[in-house]
């Protein structure tokens, strides 16, 4: 706790800096561009699938490797580090990832076919659907035909009405209106949290 | 006693099928077109509504005869049985039962092809034309046809934008399920603000990982990501002021949290002007495209 505390102050004070400091010319070149954009993303022929991208069913994780199961059958091992960005729900930490979950991943393919996650998402999902009903703290939706059960998680869920910044208060979404969801599956069922929910009002 | 319920949703259902104009397109979308082939759907589609319709006139008019009620349960046999073909063979499609509105097949549909048969059962055992029984008990009658006309209509998704959605709504008015608005900003509008920053898409092509953590602290919220610079790992922090109306600047520092160093530090995205003519002439990357 201690140390994640001083490393916010770091990146606190890194971040706002010094007073007037408008670029950070001491380490030569102010224009970033050579840095940043070092080296371009080889181009993936139409297509073809991204090497660099992980997807599955987590079968089991033993200390920072995940083991997945994907779509296709493939089986993907992923490593995650402190560096690599979790979503499951909202940004978290890799001690939420649990088996069961579906895992999407991208990163960069090591020698031994691991991929090295960058970010790793885990139940994410993305659905278009109508709302049949509202109850208490959720939404019922049709999607394709089929019930989805979405949670509202009040501090967490966002709604965006008509593309403006998103707000806490969901209680805009009408019965039998039509809504994008972005949210977490809770695996094994046909419920989700909402994460953002995208709607007209 | 539900003869003329009956007729009048059979013929309600056949004008559907007859007489709309997209009547022809419809028909693709239903089950038919899997069970019969497209070109023979539109044909038995239209087919299936003039029987509908001869046998609602049929039940509206007199005389008592058998086979009417009869053929309602050879009806009401035959819509169970098309409803379970589509359920197996073509889950997606619309059950087309009686009108334009696209309706996934559910218990509802099985139900309503129940109450299409227990009416034609009874209707099995009427002695008398209805237009005879109903003027001798009006008052009992009636009440009947009502009720089961309510129960029709509660059956029919078809009618759910007339009553079961205004319910629905009025509750939600009342009970406010979802609550209202708790005062906190939500993650999301800040990401999307930075996202729409100058800024941001000025230093996006270092950023390697979604977002990492994020913190509020002093009227701002603290939103850092991996990144790469000069080859080496690096933490990107962005700074966003939490009121959308704040004078400050968005703001933003690459940092090697190793040594502890900030590489870099914008509190906005250099002018093209700025941008130095060998960073512009290095590489085939347009300008405009890391500068955004």
């Amino acid at each position: 706790m201690a140390k994640s505390f001083d490393r916010r102050r770091l990146l606190t004070g890194a971040a706002l800096g010094a007073a007037g400091v408008v670029t950070g010319s001491a380490f030569g070149s102010f224009a970033p561009e050579a840095a940043l954009a070092a080296e371009p993303t080889p181009g993936i022929d139409p297509g073809m699938p991204d090497p660099n991208f992980a997807e599955g069913l987590i079968r089991s994780i033993s200390d920072d490797t995940i083991s997945a199961l994907g779509s296709d059958g493939t089986l993907w091992r992923v490593r995650v580090t402190s560096g690599t960005s979790v979503w499951k729900l909202k940004p978290t930490t890799f001690d939420n990832v649990a088996v069961g979950d579906g895992m999407y991943a991208r990163g960069a393919v090591l020698d031994d076919g691991t991929i090295a996650a960058d970010s790793v998402w885990a139940n994410i999902v993305n659905l278009k659907a109508h709302v049949t009903s509202i109850g208490e703290q959720k939404l019922y939706l049709d999607h394709n035909d089929e019930r989805v059960i979405a949670h509202v998680i009040p501090g967490t869920t966002a709604a965006v009405y008509n593309g403006t910044p998103a707000i806490s208060d969901v209680s805009m979404v009408k019965v039998d209106s039509h809504v994008q969801v972005l949210g977490a599956w809770l695996p094994g069922t046909n419920e989700i949290e909402i994460s953002t929910i995208y709607a007209a009002a | 006693m539900q003869a003329p319920l009956v007729g009048v949703v059979l013929l309600w259902s056949a004008s559907v099928k007859l007489f709309t104009r997209r009547g022809r397109l419809r028909s693709q979308t239903t089950a038919l077109s899997k069970l019969l082939g497209e070109q023979r759907a539109a044909l038995a589609y239209r087919g299936l509504g003039g029987i509908e319709a001869l046998l609602g006139l049929a039940l509206l008019t007199p005389p008592l005869w058998w086979p009417k009620p009869a053929a309602v349960i050879v009806m009401a046999i035959g819509f169970a049985g098309y409803l379970t073909y589509a359920r197996i063979h073509a889950p997606e499609s619309s059950c087309g039962c009686m009108s334009a509105t696209h309706v996934p097949i559910s218990w509802r549909g099985y139900s309503r092809a129940g109450w299409l048969l227990a009416a034609g059962i009874l209707g099995l055992f009427a002695n008398q034309f209805w237009f005879t029984a109903l003027t001798g008990e009006p008052v009992v009658l009636a009440a009947v046809m009502v009720g089961e006309a309510v129960l029709f209509i509660a059956l029919s998704p078809e009618f759910d934008g007339a009553w079961l959605v205004p319910l629905r709504r009025l509750r939600v008015a009342v009970t406010d399920p979802l609550g209202g608005d708790n005062d906190s900003i939500p993650l999301d509008a800040t990401v999307t603000r930075l996202h729409h920053s100058d800024l941001y898409r000025h230093v996006a092509p270092a950023l390697r990982t979604d977002v990492h953590e994020h913190w509020d602290e002093d009227e701002y919220r603290f939103i850092t990501y991996g990144a790469e610079y000069d080859g080496s790992k690096a933490t990107a922090v962005f700074a966003v002021p939490l009121r959308s109306d704040a004078p400050e600047p968005i703001r933003v520092a690459l940092v090697n949290e190793e040594t502890g160093e900030t590489l870099i530090q914008l509190d906005h995205a250099p002018e093209e002007a700025e941008t130095p003519e060998w960073a512009l002439s290095r590489g085939s990357t347009p300008a405009g495209s890391t500068v955004g």
